[in-house]
């Protein structure tokens, strides 16, 4: 008796577990599974940004859930290597079976798995868009403006705003991102009419001394800048150039950089989302909760993993019937533009080819040591 | 142009000062110091992390100083201790391993490219001139004269005292050296220790124009290594003209449009010039002794 008892629970067990290897990609029961890759070790980390996103999933788990199950972030770290990225893409789609990506953050996945992505028909939606094909692909749709959209937005902002004659840009670029600054000058061209006094996409390490009097004698009013901030600054202060106006890109909007700078010099930021540093700034404060509920390092990156985090939850739960993956890619497809705070224009998925929903920047000047919020809000090219 | 090639010259002292401290090294313990720049990061590091404390700057810089000298001390002690029979590769090898581990642990304690940019006192940021349009701070004044200082000094240190000829023989043949009475190992350190300050101070000189961060300014030791080359690692004078000489070659290749995005590359391609020159003329390489 109790051998053939022991044999049935064997049995119901083997069932049962070969039921869990044969269910597809979402079935309707047990949690859904989502996925991301982030860049958590390597040269480019973002560990904030998986425990931003799983932070806003946990609170829905603890209010029971989407239609009674549970969300489950399944994040691969891919420390900046193009083989571990596309390990994990296919790892997260063969092996994880999850309906959609959400809150990526690295600097390779998108242009690694754009194809792969379309292919499975599955849709990504970046907390982070780093590299051009995060901007340019079918199935991803980014929640920030993205490093090109936003040069067109401070250069927006030095002619329009600051209302400087002689814009320059002096930049460093990655490989394959050449064509895309370009793409960005000329939307601001097309905008303003107006052109770039000086294009220097040559800065690197070493000394900035030659560049910064280049600038001075081209007669640059404004300048935007990307590259390392400490050096840059104390330079440009020695050189004199205490009447221009320089533009520091997102990545540069740290409190340390801040500090870095010396006074006396007039440094803007462009910024993603709602400057982080303010916490009162709208969205902020619901970004601040999750993230001081978690313990979770506050930066900028980690207000990407609340939102994309925010807006799947949302369209979520627009889905009528079983959550798959095919479920979830027809709902972001058809989806209504959302409104989200923390951004300069609504938030879309939509059909299309490519897709960069998010576009503007608000901006930030550093004030002794601190980046200070600016009052104009979000500048949106063409729309201010 | 010769705004971009004055602009350039103005950091030749910094890279003099880099490219000295190699030789330095090489000259007195014999061996090419990867950790050189690491070493004296950190120096600096603890240094700005104690003013942004709200410590008076030169209390902190005694303290930076005295953490890079006892970190070049331990290196050096382990040096001597476990690979004080072992060739000149072998000793280098171990510093490029340290520097690896140096620049790891920094950019742990203190953060990365964006995370980790620090302000750097600027003691000698006032303009002392104006040359062309550019501006000239006292700054470069002070890492020239100090980089005349260390060649002048250490070239007298090793002619003229006594100290100096036991520090040659030390370098040359350690294992003589202790044989005829001369405290070999505790020479050695001391030298190590004096290295490791000497190193916070040149990057304290050199961070505000050349990096901020960590990672950037440990980095800088490739363009040191560049440097020391020009002197062949032996002529304090040389390297001292060698490091004007890449200031120059950077001005030079930022003032020409087609060339400045290739700038970065000056150092290696300045190696690798004079690396073939030399192995060209052997009888000059096995020729010259320390």
């Amino acid at each position: 008796m109790k051998r053939s008892l022991t044999s049935v629970v064997a049995v119901a067990a083997l069932a049962v577990a070969s039921a869990a290897c044969s269910s597809d990609a979402g079935s309707a029961d047990g949690p859904i599974k989502i996925g991301s890759i982030n860049g958590v070790t390597g040269l480019f980390q973002t560990p904030e940004v998986p425990q931003a996103v799983k932070a806003v999933f946990d609170e829905v788990n603890k209010n029971g859930g989407i239609n009674g199950r549970q969300l489950e972030l399944v994040s691969k770290d891919d420390a900046m290597n193009p083989q571990r990225s596309t390990e994990a893409a296919l790892d997260l789609l063969e092996s994880e079976k999850v309906v959609a990506l959400v809150g990526s953050s690295s600097a390779v996945d998108c242009g690694l798995n754009r194809a792969t992505y379309t292919n499975a028909g599955i849709i990504s939606m970046p907390a982070i868009g780093v590299d051009p094909a995060c901007f340019t692909s079918p199935n991803i749709a980014p929640v920030n403006p993205g490093p090109f959209k936003l040069i067109t937005a401070m250069l927006y902002y030095a002619s329009e705003t600051l209302k400087r004659d002689k814009v320059c840009m002096y930049y460093t670029v990655l490989p394959g991102s050449g064509g895309g600054i370009d793409a960005a000058i000329k939307e601001w061209t097309d905008l303003t009419g107006k052109q770039l006094t000086v294009k220097d996409t040559s800065v690197g390490q070493g000394d900035p001394t030659p560049y910064l009097v280049k600038a001075k004698a081209a007669g640059c009013q404004a300048i935007l800048y990307n590259a390392t901030v400490g050096p840059w600054f104390t330079q440009a202060k020695t050189q004199g150039m205490q009447d221009v106006d320089f533009i520091v890109a997102a990545n540069s909007y740290t409190d340390a950089n801040a500090q870095a700078i010396p006074d006396g010099l007039n440094v803007y930021a462009g910024t993603e989302w709602q400057p982080y540093t303010d916490e009162t700034l709208p969205g902020n404060d619901r970004w601040a909760k999750v993230i001081d509920e978690n313990k979770i390092q506050k930066t900028a990156f980690s207000q990407g993993g609340v939102m994309a985090a925010d807006l799947f939850v949302q369209v979520l739960k627009t889905i009528k019937g079983d959550i798959t993956r095919e479920s979830v890619t027809e709902a972001f497809k058809n989806m209504k533009p959302i409104d989200y705070p923390m951004v300069g224009t609504p938030w879309i998925f939509g059909p299309g080819e490519a897709h960069s929903p998010i576009q503007g920047s608000r901006f930030v000047k550093v004030e002794a040591g601190k980046w200070k919020v600016l009052p104009e809000g979000f500048i949106v090219p063409g729309k201010n | 142009m010769l705004n971009s090639v004055v602009a350039g010259l103005t950091s030749g002292g910094v890279y003099a000062l880099l490219g000295l401290c190699v030789v330095l090294t090489y000259r007195l313990v014999a061996v090419v110091n990867f950790a050189m720049a690491g070493v004296g990061t950190m120096g600096a590091f603890i240094m700005v992390s104690l003013t942004d404390a709200g410590l008076p700057w030169p209390l902190a810089l005694v303290i930076g100083a005295a953490a890079s000298a006892l970190l070049s001390g331990l290196i050096g002690a382990g040096l001597v201790r476990w690979f004080g029979e072992h060739d000149e590769r072998t000793k280098a090898a171990v510093t490029v391993a340290l520097f690896v581990a140096i620049g790891a642990i920094g950019l742990r304690l203190f953060g990365s490219t964006s995370t980790g940019a620090r302000r750097f006192p600027t003691v000698f940021d006032a303009p002392a001139f104006t040359l062309g349009d550019v501006v000239v701070p006292q700054s470069v004044l002070v890492s020239l004269a100090f980089a005349a200082l260390i060649t002048v000094g250490v070239g007298l240190l090793l002619s003229r005292t006594s100290v100096g000829l036991r520090l040659q023989a030390l370098s040359e043949r350690p294992a003589s050296a202790q044989v005829v009475g001369i405290p070999a190992p505790r020479l050695a350190i001391a030298v190590w220790v004096a290295i490791g300050a000497i190193s916070t101070l040149v990057i304290l000189l050199v961070a505000p124009r050349l990096g901020g961060d960590f990672s950037t300014l440990s980095g800088l030791v490739t363009t040191a290594l560049a440097v020391a080359m020009v002197g062949s690692f032996r002529s304090l004078p040389l390297t001292l003209a060698g490091g004007v000489l890449m200031g120059l070659l950077e001005g030079f290749a930022a003032s020409l449009d087609e060339i400045q995005k290739y700038r970065g590359v000056v150092p290696f391609l300045v190696i690798l010039v004079l690396l073939w020159w030399r192995s060209r003329n052997e009888v000059w390489d096995t020729a010259h002794s320390r």
